[in-house]
């Protein structure tokens, strides 16, 4: 009973703390809206046309869902370890029963509820502004729960690592967007250089991004680029079983890199 | 005995910490480190509860820090900042969360006086307010060892007494208090031993009145002349030698003697604005140990 108790306390209170910070709410769900908006609707997507966004709608589902995955809990969890830092609350945990991977994991919990209501968003955005088409596959739930728990270790490392808030927010920037554009979610990789290509195994967003395409695209719709073969080909559970290890790594990772002393 | 450190040794790059800190502490006291701003205290606090690694040996209860179960320890550290947008209700009612046998949230803003801002974000208390609060999330465990580094900054005279009152009413209870402050009277007034630091090391440990009887020297007259110099000279030639002291002139008199002085004075027409008679205080004590003054820092 104790560590849900301390898991249930540090979720109540990270809750509270985030859906009272107005801008930042405001903000964690009208991104993902405006990120739909430039792209869907302004930039618009030419199926029949060369350029950027060529691939049916359907294809950038999974960016657009990426967008949140990626950005939210990176910067969320990096800035929150910052603020826990800068505020001495660490110090106070390491005399708490709360255990570092407890504390994470509240984080993540929240984050999860978080981007789960900006990603429904996201679809519905996405469908009344594009008419894309998806199969609403139960695997997405699994992909974006993975996801959030992936980026949410990522960010405690980032918060670890930079020495300030502002620095957190810099350093997510950063590492998210070079991976926002070239882990197979709106730039396909017949775009990108020949020689480039194989990095793209290294992005975890690639699995996301691929994998939850795999398990979403509706295969009544014109085909979209087909995914590179890479490690795993386009599979959906095969991607998914990658980005279920990549999250567990860099949870612990995230977990361990807390601060528990100065 | 319930704190237990010897040798205790902390450095940070060249930077030297703490500088063999030895000290001990028994059931139930209230034990207070003192000294200015850098002189070690909190580095000896995060070392005593396992949150920075020193070098030496540091034991809690008999077992290192760390491997003490965490109910039986209640800390505030320094600097605390807690969540801004919690209630203090909500923000007691969290730490309350992370033990699985925790005090009623409600008595604990009860015991520091915030019943009333209950629902009052953390924000919008006012500093004393945020500081009480802060004291009571060291307060939900019920904790046997419960450290508080400076506990009482930036609460008003009223609520920082409110507070040495709840704390000796833990310690009458059994709790073990270790304290931080740089108020001298309220380590003499609470403590009932406290530990002078100053760079590192510390200088003298005892009771207060133990310290004071030592080291605080004679009663003195202070007084507050506008040309310390001048004041000075008048008293040297009327027999009085100057005691260190950081911003009065003080010399070593008792109250039949406020006449001769304040004659002295006149005589050399110095002006001032106040002479008191006062008997030694910890503070002179630091200043006798260190040649630093607390309040500032700064060399007497």
């Amino acid at each position: 009973m104790s560590r849900p108790r301390r898991i249930g306390a540090e979720a109540t209170a990270a809750w509270h703390a985030f859906v009272r910070r107005r801008t930042a709410v405001f903000f964690t769900f009208f991104f993902p809206v405006i990120i739909v908006f430039i792209f869907g609707v302004l930039v618009r997507t030419d199926p029949a046309g060369g350029g950027l966004f060529a691939e049916p709608p359907g294809y950038y589902v999974a960016g657009y869902l990426a967008v949140v995955v990626l950005f939210t809990p990176l910067s969320r969890v990096g800035s929150e370890v910052a603020r826990h830092r800068a505020g001495n609350r660490f110090e106070k945990l390491a005399t708490t029963p709360l255990t570092r991977a407890e504390w994470l994991f509240a984080q993540t919990l929240v984050n999860v509820v978080v981007i789960g209501l900006a990603s429904f968003l996201i679809l519905v955005s996405v469908v009344l502004s594009t008419g894309a088409a998806f199969v609403a596959s139960p695997l997405a739930v699994a992909y974006v729960a993975l996801g959030v728990a992936l980026f949410c270790g990522f960010g405690a490392l980032l918060g670890r690592l930079a020495d300030s808030q502002d620095g957190v927010i810099a350093a997510s920037n950063g590492v998210a967007l070079p991976l926002l554009f070239l882990s197979e979610t709106f730039v396909p990789p017949d775009m990108l250089p020949a020689w480039f290509v194989p990095l793209i195994e290294l992005s975890p967003l690639t699995y996301f991004a691929r994998g939850l395409r795999a398990a979403t695209y509706d295969p009544s719709t014109p085909a979209a680029s087909t995914a590179r073969a890479g490690l795993v080909g386009a599979d959906p559970i095969a991607n998914l079983v990658v980005l279920a290890a990549l999250s567990v790594g860099f949870f612990v990772a995230g977990a361990y890199a807390l601060p528990r002393t100065d | 005995m319930v704190v237990n450190a010897e040798n205790v040794r902390r450095q940070y790059g060249e930077a030297v910490a703490l500088s063999g800190v030895s000290l001990s502490i028994s059931a139930g006291e209230i034990f207070a480190l003192i000294g200015p701003n850098g002189a070690g205290k909190t580095t000896l606090i995060r070392a005593l509860t396992g949150t920075t690694d020193a070098e030496g040996e540091v034991s809690l209860f008999g077992r290192p820090p760390t491997d003490v179960a965490r109910h039986r320890i209640g800390l505030l550290p320094q600097e605390f900042a807690p969540a801004e947008r919690l209630t203090a209700r909500e923000l007691i009612a969290y730490y309350a969360g992370l033990y699985d046998d925790a005090r009623d949230p409600d008595s604990v803003l009860e015991d520091v006086g915030l019943t009333d801002s209950a629902t009052t974000h953390y924000e919008d208390l006012s500093g004393g307010q945020k500081r009480r609060a802060c004291v009571g999330t060291a307060l939900v465990n019920d904790p046997e060892l419960l450290v508080l580094d400076e506990p009482t900054t930036g609460i008003d005279p009223a609520g920082r007494r409110d507070l040495w009152r709840l704390i000796e009413a833990l310690a009458d209870g059994g709790t073990t208090v270790l304290l931080t402050t740089h108020y001298m009277a309220e380590a003499e007034t609470l403590a009932d031993r406290v530990g002078l630091l100053a760079a590192g090391e510390l200088v003298a440990i005892d009771s207060p009145a133990a310290l004071i009887a030592r080291h605080g020297g004679d009663s003195r007259l202070v007084i507050e002349a506008d040309d310390e110099t001048r004041a000075e000279a008048a008293l040297e030639a009327a027999g009085y030698e100057r005691l260190p002291d950081a911003r009065y002139v003080a010399v070593a008199a008792g109250p039949r003697e406020i006449p001769a002085v304040v004659d002295a004075l006149t005589d050399a027409d110095v002006a001032y604005d106040g002479l008191a008679w006062r008997q030694p205080t910890l503070e002179d004590v630091y200043v006798a140990l260190t040649g630093t003054d607390v309040s500032t820092g700064g060399e007497a």
